[in-house]
């Protein structure tokens, strides 16, 4: 059975997914200044994932997905986030540290490197969705057959 | 060999999306993580984009590409617009899908080709095939059943896509 598309959408998908994964990554590193943020971002950059895999078929992409690259991938969100969370763990839970005088990301509030450790939460969720998502839909799409 | 290409590729995306950060051009610490998230982009879609990406990388092509929309294109969008609207008005359509026989090389003459066709309204690429060098078209007005060329379907399109395709 053919699982792939054909030449138009093959082409059109080779020159658009890496606009969706920069503008992925538009949307989870500006989390804090403008509308979206970790999920929404990580929601759209699996979004090109996905296209990859509907457009080049499941033995293209089994080719190149590596099971335990992603399962570690979106381990190490989850951690970054919970890492990100202890740091002001002297004062409390969550407590913004880096905001409060800390070293790095305590810019003027509009900018880029402002907000404390919500760059790093944005950035550690927007891993873990595109990881999870990607390999989700992977898992649904070798599932072996239809019946049995 | 197709990471400078998508590194490029991305990084102008993110120049626009971030463009006015500091007044109207960019914060230094917007372009050194737009580096990073290209970098990040380009090392994992590098071998996506195809290996002969870098060919767009050429100036005198995007000269081309800009002439190419707002000249032929657009006025072929106008004029088979206005084109669709009378046939809409007088209902004298004749629809059919026809074989084109096209002269193109690669997939991206193909792609710029069949999108073009489809733009203009009244033609709808349905297909095409690289391997007997044709293009199947949905067609509102069929005049010519087996056209010889891509000429009554899309005027210049082809010779344009084949110089921007190169």
């Amino acid at each position: 059975m053919k699982s792939d598309m054909g030449l138009i959408v093959k082409t059109t998908a080779r020159a658009t997914i890496p606009l969706i994964g920069i503008f992925g990554a538009y949307v989870v590193s500006h989390g804090h200044l403008t509308p979206g943020g970790g999920f929404q971002g990580g929601a759209t950059i699996a979004g090109a994932g996905i296209l990859f895999l509907i457009a080049f078929g499941l033995g293209e992409m089994k080719r190149r997905y590596n099971h335990h690259l992603y399962s570690a991938l979106e381990g190490l969100g989850g951690l970054v986030f919970l890492g990100a969370a202890m740091l002001g763990l002297g004062v409390a839970f969550f407590y913004n540290t880096l905001w409060q005088g800390g070293p790095v990301f305590n810019g003027q509030p509009g900018t880029l490197l402002s907000a404390g450790y919500l760059p790093i939460m944005n950035l550690a969720v927007g891993l873990k969705v595109f990881a999870g998502l990607v390999s989700a839909m992977v898992a649904i799409a070798a599932y072996r057959r239809w019946k049995e | 060999m197709g990471f400078i290409p998508v590194f490029i590729w991305s990084f102008v995306l993110w120049l626009v999306l971030t463009a006015g950060s500091k007044g109207m051009l960019w914060s230094p610490e917007e372009l050194v993580a737009g580096v990073v998230f290209s970098g990040i982009i380009a090392f994992t879609t590098k071998d996506i984009i195809g290996e002969k990406a870098s060919r767009f990388l050429n100036p005198a092509k995007w000269v081309g590409f800009v002439v190419y929309s707002i000249g032929p294109l657009f006025w072929g969008m106008v004029k088979a617009n206005l084109d669709v609207a009378y046939r809409v008005i007088t209902g004298r359509i004749k629809p059919g899908i026809v074989r084109v026989p096209v002269d193109l090389e690669n997939d991206a003459q193909y792609t710029i080709l069949s999108n073009s066709i489809t733009l203009t309204p009244g033609t709808l690429t349905v297909d095409a095939c690289p391997e007997e060098k044709a293009l199947y078209v949905h067609w509102i007005n069929v005049t010519e059943k087996e056209p010889e060329s891509s000429e009554v379907i899309a005027g210049s399109f082809e010779k344009w896509a084949r110089r921007l395709g190169r």
